[in-house]
């Protein structure tokens, strides 16, 4: 197996590709950008979730943006077709068109390097960046946390429903059985964290200066250098859009 | 204060400095990314995608999101910083929860409007701008919201910070203004990253002006001030009824509650007077 990036060096090409897709405003560099990311996932094994989590997301989304453009559109001309006030104008298809695949390039890029990251790497990474380490805690312990939590809530809600709690159809009955779940888990959630705060004190949590780490994460001196390489051309890419922006402006 | 450090030198005056610059720096970020959103957009929608607004909506928004957190995070009593994570999960679980109670209200920020009562607007708002990074990483379309997200914890600290939590009935109006504010900040990112919404029912209120004529932005902006102040009324009644529910021994652990009196009941016996 090909040796690990470092997640910084992936973090790093996955911005750049969204600023220089955003900034290139092309349907064609949007879904190539979009058919690259699904490329990899095939390649790299995460095709399965990337893409179950990517639908989940961007299907709503296209329909959304394709009732809304499609057939309401009042900067469009060339009408193609009309009943009573909606408007299906070649205009208004071509921007939901246009949004929709720049959306889908940035969903399935983001996708593509949360679901490829370790976040063990990502937390070591990051606290090479002088960030506060309590970023790394927040980001590490919250993706740790999510399913401890959602089975606490399932292990709520049956305990209620053994004691007798049926969900009717009412709208109060239905709020009553959230408050019924929501009070005990956030109860006992922010006593946990009171608990979790003095150990972590006890151990100098808040102390500044420096941290060692049991994770070693790998770099190079070529990745570095991508890394650099990748953060330049975004910014030109920003650079020729807003020049060429500008000079639109004053003509 | 606890006393200096006999072992390790204490952090100085200069880091405390250089993280109120950072914050203001951070606020600027987001109020100049604002400003000139609004300013250039006649121009720019109808020209195609608005390649510019969108890469300064989303790098200015971003940018100013991660400042307030590299300025705040570290001024935070551990006690706050280990209830970050349980209010990001909370935001997630609470929002399905309530997805399945079948109402038509996203409530996504019950977690970060609970700490900012709790601890406080910076703690707020550093909570809001966190949630919406470390939710990207399963749902990258929240990540251009966080400084919208963080503008609803810094003003949620805020109304709880001058007693508004104090009296029951005033928590859904302190929201219901909230939800004004941030509805109007987050629609130009709606707006010129996304040229839309993915919701199916606020996708029909915006086709619904967009049929009246009204400019993409505008017609968004409408849509966000008819769904975010109800939507914010119920996230702040929802947190006030929790905090509430707490245990008063919990919640006057919190230095910001005992310090601005900021649940109603009576004050606590001052320990060190």
């Amino acid at each position: 197996m090909a040796p690990r990036l470092n997640p910084l060096t992936t973090l790093t090409a996955a911005a750049a590709v969204l600023v220089i897709t955003t900034a290139a405003a092309s349907w064609v560099v949007s879904l190539t950008v979009a058919a690259g990311a699904v490329l990899l996932a095939g390649v790299t094994g995460a095709a399965r979730r990337v893409f179950l989590a990517a639908g989940v997301i961007l299907a709503p989304f296209w329909l959304s943006l394709l009732v809304m453009h499609g057939l309401f559109f009042p900067e469009g001309r060339s009408v193609l077709a009309s009943w009573g006030p909606a408007r299906v104008t070649t205009e208004g298809l071509g921007f939901a068109v246009d949004m929709g695949l720049r959306t889908s390039a940035f969903v399935l890029v983001l996708l593509l390097f949360s679901f490829s990251v370790r976040v063990p790497e990502l937390v070591a990474a990051l606290a090479t960046l002088r960030l506060p380490p309590q970023f790394g805690y927040v980001l590490a312990s919250t993706l740790m946390l999510a399913p401890i939590i959602a089975a606490r809530l399932e292990k709520v809600r049956q305990a209620q429903e053994s004691r007798g709690l049926v969900v009717g159809k009412g709208v109060g009955n239905r709020l009553g059985a959230v408050r019924l779940q929501m009070v005990p888990l956030v109860l006992g959630l922010v006593h946990d964290a009171g608990i979790r705060a003095q150990a972590l004190d006890a151990r100098g949590f808040r102390r500044t200066g420096p941290r060692t780490t049991y994770t070693q994460v790998r770099d190079s001196p070529a990745q570095r250098g991508f890394r650099i390489v990748a953060v330049l051309l975004a910014a030109a890419a920003v650079a020729v859009r807003i020049a060429a922006s500008l000079s639109r402006g004053q003509a | 204060m606890s006393q200096p450090s006999l072992t390790l030198p204490t952090p100085g005056q200069q880091a405390g400095r250089n993280r109120r610059l950072l914050e203001i720096l951070g606020a600027a970020a987001i109020a100049a990314t604002f400003i000139y959103l609004v300013l250039t957009q006649p121009a720019d929608i109808a020209g195609g995608l608005g390649s510019v607004s969108a890469l300064v909506a989303m790098g200015g928004f971003l940018l100013g999101a991660v400042l307030l957190i590299v300025g705040v995070l570290p001024t935070l009593p551990t006690s706050t910083v280990v209830l970050i994570p349980v209010a990001l999960v909370l935001n997630i679980v609470l929002g399905q929860l309530m997805g399945t109670s079948g109402l038509p209200f996203y409530l996504d920020s019950i977690g970060t409007v609970l700490i900012a009562v709790l601890a406080g607007p910076a703690a707020g708002a550093a909570t809001g701008a966190l949630s919406s990074i470390v939710w990207s990483l399963i749902n990258p379309t929240v990540l251009p919201f966080a400084a919208g997200a963080a503008l609803i914890g810094f003003l949620a600290g805020t109304a709880a910070r001058y007693g508004l939590f104090r009296r029951f009935y005033f928590a859904p109006v302190a929201g219901f203004l909230t939800g004004i504010v941030a509805g109007v900040v987050s629609a130009p990112i709606a707006a010129f990253v996304f040229g839309g919404t993915s919701g199916a029912g606020t996708g029909a209120i915006v086709s619904a002006f967009r049929a009246m004529g009204d400019t993409l932005l505008a017609a968004i902006t409408k849509q966000a001030l008819i769904s975010d102040p109800m939507d914010k009324a119920i996230v702040f009644t929802i947190a006030a009824v929790l905090v509430y529910a707490l245990p008063r021994r919990t919640t006057l652990q919190f230095p910001f509650v005992r310090r601005y009196h900021v649940l109603a009941g009576k004050e606590p016996a001052k320990r060190n007077a």
